[in-house]
C-alpha cells in the first residue's frame, strides 16, 4: 500500500484554521438582527422551495471554504505519497554503473563531455542517499575493478566518483551488469537497485546485454537506465588502415589506404586527412561520405626510408578533422615494408587446355608486380612446396578438391599468417569444400550448383558497401555491382555470424563470403558462368578479395589491435633476453614469447589502456612496433531505443541464462526496469523513491479549485439578486 | 404627481403636524386648492347666492326670473344637501403599527381618515367611523354636522396598533349593524386570509353598500428592500423566520404582487373600489379616488 506522510508536519498545527469558516458562520447566525415585520406569511410560503435551496448552497459554500483552508494547510505541510514498490522506507543496496567507454568523451552541448553529465547524475544519486544505503560505483570498461565497493562511506564514494573519467576502452556492458548484480546479491539489504548511467550506444547493447538486464531484473534488482543523450551525434571515424603500403598509381610512389566511416544521418562535410610520420607531414587526402557510409580512401605518400630489421616501414599517425568524438579522429598505424602482395594462383588444366588467366591478369597485368600484386600460377601439387616466406595469399581457382597433403600444407600456411581466396567454378566439388577445406576457416556450407533461369541470369548486389573486398568499387547498399550477369553459381549458406556475405544475388544467394583471412567467390572467375571477367568490376573485385585475405591474416594484424587487449607482435627471431613492452603514458609490461610456425609471437602481460605505439624491446633493441587503436564500435554515437531495453530479448545470452537460472526467484521483470531519461526525471524518481512523491502542488491546485468553486457559487447567488 | 404639489398632501410633512383637526383641514384645503373649478360645489334645494352665468353651466340652474326682469343671466347656487352616509373603517391591528420610514401604516391611515372625514363633512355628507382589530371595534355613527368632526378626530387620535386583523368578525358585525345604504371606506393593510377579506367585502356589497378599499402598505412590504440576513418577526403572530432578503426578494415581490392583484380583481368583480397605497404616497390620490367614487354614487 502506498504510504502517505508529511514532510513539514509542523504546519499541521494550522489545521484548526479550517474551522474558521464554520465559526464565522455560527457566530454570524447567532448575531442575526431581529426585524419586526407586518407579516411573515409570504416569507414562510417561500421557505420550502427557496430557503432550503439557500441552506444547501450555504452548506456547500461552507464546505468549500473549509476545504480550501484545509487543503492549503495540508499543502504547506508538504504531503508525500510513497509508492509501495519503492525503497523509501528501507535502506537499499545501490549499484551505480557508469559507462566510461570511449564514447563518453563525446562532446555534448557547451562542449561538455558525456562523462561529466554522467558524473552529475551519479552525484545526484549519491546526494539522495539516506543513512543506511549501501552504494557502490562501478565502471563499464573494467567491471572487475570496482571503484568503490558497497559502502555507506559517502566521502569514499565521492572520491571514487571524482576519479571516474572517460577511457579509451570499449564498454563491456554485459559483464559490468553481471558483476553489479552479483555485488548487489551479496548485500544483506533486500532492496536492491542498479543505476546504469550511459549514453546507451546501440552498438554496446547487444542482445546479451539486454539479457543481462532482464536477468538482473528477474533476480529482484530494480534497474534504472539513465540515458544521457536522446539523439545521434554525427561522427566520422577511422576504422582501419591497411598497414601494407602499395605502389602508387602506375607504379609511381607509394599509397596508403585508410577506411573511414560516417556515423551520421546526413552526409559528412569534406573530411581532410593528414598522415604524419614523427613530426613530418608525409601525405594526406580528403573524403566526403554519405550517411552511414564506410569507405576506403587511398592517399599518396611522400615516403623515404627503408624497412627496419623486423620488416616494418615505421609508425605513422593519421589524423582527420576533429568532431564529436576526438579519439577516433586519430589512427596509429605501424606500416609494413612496401612491397607487392605475392599471390600463388592454383588452377588446373583440363583436357590439355590451360586454365583461363582472367584472375592472373586482373592482379598482375604486366607480370612485373607494379600493380601491387605479383601472381604466380601453379597446380594443386604446387601447394606441397607452399612457403609463407614466398607467398602471401593462395588463390584456388575452380579447383575440384585438394589432396590431404596439399590441404595440410595450406592449413600450415594459413596458420603462419597467409591468406586464402577460393573462387569456385563448374569443376569444384562443393562437398569437399564444405566438409573439409572450409572447416575452421570459414563457416560456409555449399549445397550444389544453382543455374540461373533461362533469360534471368543472376544480378550482383553489394550487401556490405565499404567492405574491404569492395574497396575499389563505389557502390551503395543494394546497388547493382556490375552490368554483367552470372548464369550459375554454387549455392551456399552461411552458418555463423563470423562469416559475412559481402555480395549476393538479387534473390539473396551469397556470391562473395568472407571470414578473417579468407575470401570465397561462389561463382567462377572464368567466363564459364557468365561474363563477369569482361566487366569493369572484375579487376577491383579480385584485388579486393586478395587484399582482404592478406590484410586479415596474422602477418598484417598489427594494425587491428584495440585498446583493452594486450599488445601482440610478430617476431621474426627468438629474442635473446626478456621482452619488455613500452607504450604511451608510462605503459610498461613484460611479454610472453610463443612459437608461431616459423616465427614467434610476443604477447604483453598487461592490456593496452591507451591508443598509441607499443614497442617490443629486448636487451635495449627494438624487436617490433605495433599500433593500438580505439575500438571502432565506440564511434557510432547512435543511442539504442530505450523501449527495447524494457523487455527481455527472445534469446538470452549464455551467461545471462546461466546466472538467471541461479538467481533468486523474483517477480517478473516487467516494471522492474525503468528509464530516467533526463536530469529532472532522475530527480523526480529520487524524490519519489527516497522521500516519496510530493503532492503539495496537487493540494494547492485542489485548494484553488475549491476557492474557484466557492467564488462561482457565491457569484451565482449575487447574479440572481 | 407634479412637483408643485402642496406639501400638505405629503404624508411626511403632515405627520409632523401635531393636531389632527388642523392637519385634516389643511390636507383637504390644500387638496381642493389644487383642483380646478370644483364640480363638487353643491347643488341642493337651499338657495345660497347668485353668480353670473358662464357658458357650460346647466340651464336648469338659470334664474329665469332674473333673466326676465333684467335680461341678465344668473345662476342660482344652493347649499349642497346630500343623503350620502359614509362609514370609514380603520384597521388598528398590530401590523398597522409598522413603518419603515418614520410613518406607520396606522399614522397614514389615521391622517387619511381624518382628511376624508373632514372632506365629507365639508360636503355635508354624514360620516361615521369604525376602528377595528381582533374582532372588536369602536364605532361612531355617521352624522353630517361639522361639529361631528371632533369626536371622529378624537377617536382617530386614540387609536393604537394592537391585536390581529380579523376582517370577518369585525366587518361582518358592522355590516349587520349598518341598516342604511351608504359608502364603506376601508383603510387596512388587509393582512388577513384573502378569503375572509373577500367575504367581508361581499357582505357589504350584498347589503347594497358601496365599498372603497384603501389598501395601505409600507413601501418595504412591497419592495422588501432589506439588505442583511435577519430574523423577521411577525408583528401579529410573533412567528420568526430567518431569511436572506436578497435571495428571496424577487419571489417575495411576485407573491405580494399576486396577493394585491387578487384583491383588486375581486374588488373589480364586486364593483368595489380598490386603491393600493403605500405610506410614502401623497394623500391626494386617495382623496381623488374618494371623490370619484362619490360622484358615481350621487
Amino acid at each position: 500500500m502506498p504510504v502517505f506522510s508529511f514532510l513539514n508536519p509542523a504546519f499541521l498545527w494550522a489545521l484548526p484554521a479550517a474551522a474558521i469558516p464554520i465559526v464565522i458562520h455560527l457566530l454570524s447566525r447567532r448575531r442575526l438582527p431581529e426585524v419586526s415585520f407586518p407579516t411573515t406569511q409570504f416569507l414562510r410560503d417561500l421557505e420550502p422551495q427557496e430557503i432550503r435551496r439557500l441552506r444547501l448552497r450555504e452548506i456547500l459554500l461552507l464546505i468549500l471554504r473549509t476545504l480550501a483552508i484545509l487543503l492549503l494547510v495540508l499543502a504547506f505541510a508538504r504531503p508525500s505519497l510513497t509508492p509501495h514498490n519503492t525503497v523509501a522506507h528501507s535502506a537499499a543496496a545501490v549499484a551505480i554503473l557508469i559507462d566510461d567507454s570511449e564514447s563518453m568523451a563525446a562532446l555534448e552541448e557547451q562542449a561538455r563531455p558525456r562523462i561529466e553529465i554522467a558524473k552529475e547524475r551519479a552525484a545526484a544519486i549519491l546526494e539522495a542517499a539516506r543513512p543506511g544505503d549501501e552504494i557502490s560505483i562501478a565502471t563499464s570498461t573494467r567491471p572487475d575493478a570496482n571503484g568503490a565497493g558497497h559502502t555507506t562511506d559517502r566521502v569514499r564514494l565521492k572520491r571514487a566518483l571524482e576519479r571516474v573519467e572517460a577511457t579509451s576502452l570499449p564498454a563491456k556492458m554485459a559483464a559490468a551488469i553481471l558483476e553489479a548484480r552479483r555485488a548487489l546479491q551479496r548485500s544483506r539489504l533486500q532492496a536492491r537497485e542498479l543505476y546504469v548511467i550511459s549514453d546507451l550506444q546501440r552498438a554496446n547493447f547487444a542482445p546479451e546485454v539486454r539479457a543481462e538486464i532482464a536477468a538482473a531484473a528477474g533476480a529482484g534488482v530494480r534497474i534504472y537506465l539513465v540515458p544521457l543523450v536522446q539523439g545521434r551525434l554525427p561522427n566520422h571515424a577511422f576504422q582501419d588502415v591497411d598497414p601494407q603500403l602499395r605502389p602508387g598509381p602506375e607504379g609511381r610512389g607509394l599509397e596508403l589506404r585508410a577506411r573511414l566511416a560516417n556515423h551520421a544521418d546526413a552526409p559528412s562535410d569534406r573530411v581532410a586527412i593528414r598522415v604524419r610520420r614523427g613530426d613530418a607531414l608525409i601525405g594526406g587526402g580528403d573524403i566526403t561520405l554519405r550517411s552511414d557510409e564506410v569507405r576506403w580512401v587511398s592517399m599518396p605518400l611522400d615516403w623515404r626510408g627503408a624497412p627496419d630489421a623486423a620488416g616494418s616501414a615505421g609508425p605513422v599517425i593519421l589524423e582527420s578533422d576533429q568532431d564529436a568524438l576526438p579519439a577516433d579522429d586519430r589512427w596509429y598505424a605501424a606500416l609494413g615494408a612496401p612491397r607487392s602482395l605475392r599471390v600463388l594462383r592454383i588452377a588446373e588444366a583440363r583436357d590439355g587446355t590451360p586454365p583461363p588467366r582472367f584472375a592472373a591478369l586482373a592482379l598482375d597485368p604486366g607480370g612485373d608486380g607494379t600493380g601491387g600484386f605479383t601472381a604466380e600460377t601453379g597446380t594443386p601439387a604446387s601447394l606441397l612446396s607452399l612457403s609463407r616466406s614466398r607467398t602471401d595469399v593462395v588463390l584456388l581457382e575452380d579447383v575440384a578438391s585438394l589432396s590431404a597433403d596439399a590441404e595440410a600444407k595450406l592449413r600450415t600456411f594459413l596458420r603462419d599468417g597467409g591468406g586464402l581466396v577460393v573462387a569456385l567454378g563448374p569443376h569444384s566439388d562443393p562437398d569437399y569444400y564444405s566438409a573439409h577445406l572450409f572447416q575452421g576457416l570459414i563457416d560456409l556450407a555449399l549445397e550444389g550448383t544453382e543455374q540461373a533461369a533461362e533469360g534471368a541470369p543472376f544480378e550482383l548486389k553489394a550487401r556490405i558497401p565499404g567492405h574491404d573486398v569492395l574497396e575499389g568499387i563505389t557502390v551503395g547498399v543494394g546497388s547493382t555491382l556490375t552490368q554483367s550477369r552470372l548464369t550459375a553459381l554454387i549455392r551456399g549458406r552461411v552458418t555463423s555470424p563470423r562469416t559475412e556475405i559481402v555480395v549476393q544475388t538479387t534473390g539473396g544467394l551469397p556470391v562473395v563470403a568472407t571470414a578473417p583471412g579468407v575470401g570465397v567467390f561462389l561463382s567462377s572467375f572464368s567466363d564459364d558462368w557468365g561474363d563477369l571477367p569482361y566487366s569493369g568490376a572484375f579487376v577491383p573485385l579480385v584485388r579486393g578479395l586478395v587484399s582482404h585475405a592478406a590484410r586479415a591474416s596474422k602477418t598484417s594484424s598489427t594494425g587491428s589491435l584495440k585498446v583493452g587487449e594486450p599488445p601482440v607482435a610478430r617476431l621474426l627471431a627468438a629474442p635473446g633476453a626478456a621482452v619488455l613492452v613500452r607504450g604511451p603514458e608510462g605503459y610498461a609490461s613484460q611479454a610472453a614469447i610463443e612459437s608461431e610456425g616459423t616465427a614467434y609471437r610476443g604477447v604483453a602481460d598487461t592490456p593496452a589502456l591507451r591508443p598509441g605505439f607499443y614497442v617490443f624491446e629486448s636487451g635495449g633493441k627494438t624487436l617490433a612496433t605495433v599500433a593500438v587503436n580505439v575500438d571502432p564500435i565506440e564511434s557510432d554515437l547512435a543511442p539504442i531505443q530505450t523501449d527495447s531495453l524494457l523487455m527481455a530479448p527472445r534469446g538470452m545470452g549464455p551467461a545471462a541464462a546461466a546466472t538467471a537460472a541461479t538467481a533468486a526467484p523474483g517477480p517478473a521483470p516487467a516494471g522492474r526496469i525503468a528509464v530516467l531519461s533526463s536530469a529532472n526525471a532522475l530527480a523526480t524518481h529520487l524524490q519519489d523513491t527516497r522521500r516519496g512523491r510530493e503532492l503539495w502542488v496537487t493540494f494547492l491546485l485542489a485548494a484553488a479549485i475549491a476557492l474557484a468553486l466557492e467564488l462561482a457559487v457565491g457569484s451565482a447567488r449575487t447574479l440572481r439578486t | 404627481m407634479s412637483e408643485n404639489r402642496p406639501r400638505l398632501l405629503d404624508p411626511h410633512f403632515v405627520s409632523k403636524l401635531a393636531r389632527l383637526d388642523l392637519t385634516a383641514r389643511l390636507v383637504v384645503e390644500g387638496f381642493l386648492t389644487g383642483l380646478h373649478r370644483s364640480p363638487y360645489h353643491g347643488f341642493s334645494v337651499e338657495f345660497a347666492e347668485h353668480r353670473q352665468y358662464m357658458p357650460g353651466d346647466p340651464l336648469r340652474h338659470l334664474d329665469w326670473k332674473v333673466l326676465a326682469k333684467s335680461d341678465r343671466k344668473y345662476i342660482k347656487q344652493y347649499e349642497e344637501e346630500t343623503n350620502l352616509r359614509a362609514m370609514i373603517l380603520v384597521d388598528t391591528s398590530a401590523s398597522m403599527g409598522y413603518g419603515s420610514h418614520g410613518i406607520t401604516k396606522l399614522d397614514y391611515s389615521r391622517q387619511l381618515a381624518a382628511a376624508l372625514a373632514y372632506l365629507m363633512l365639508r360636503q355635508n355628507d354624514a360620516v361615521g367611523m369604525f376602528a377595528f382589530a381582533a374582532g372588536q371595534g369602536e364605532q361612531i355613527p355617521p352624522r353630517s354636522t361639522m361639529g361631528h368632526v371632533r369626536p371622529l378626530l378624537l377617536l382617530l387620535e386614540r387609536l393604537t396598533p394592537g391585536g390581529t386583523t380579523n376582517f370577518a368578525a369585525s366587518l361582518h358585525s358592522l355590516a349587520e349593524r349598518m341598516t342604511r345604504r351608504g359608502l364603506v371606506v376601508i383603510l387596512s393593510d388587509l393582512l388577513d386570509e384573502p378569503d375572509r377579506i373577500e367575504q367581508a367585502i361581499h357582505h357589504f356589497r350584498h347589503r347594497k353598500h358601496e365599498v372603497l378599499v384603501f389598501h395601505v402598505l409600507d413601501p418595504q412590504e412591497v419592495s422588501f428592500n432589506f439588505e442583511r440576513e435577519a430574523v423577521y418577526v411577525d408583528m401579529e403572530s410573533g412567528e420568526r423566520v430567518t431569511t436572506r432578503p436578497q435571495e428571496l426578494r424577487p419571489d417575495y415581490r411576485a407573491r405580494v404582487g399576486e396577493w394585491r392583484d387578487r384583491i383588486r380583481q375581486y374588488c373589480i368583480e364586486k364593483n368595489a373600489g380598490y386603491v393600493p397605497l403605500t405610506t410614502d404616497q401623497p394623500y391626494d390620490r386617495a382623496l381623488l379616488e374618494y371623490l370619484s367614487k362619490r360622484a358615481r354614487l350621487l
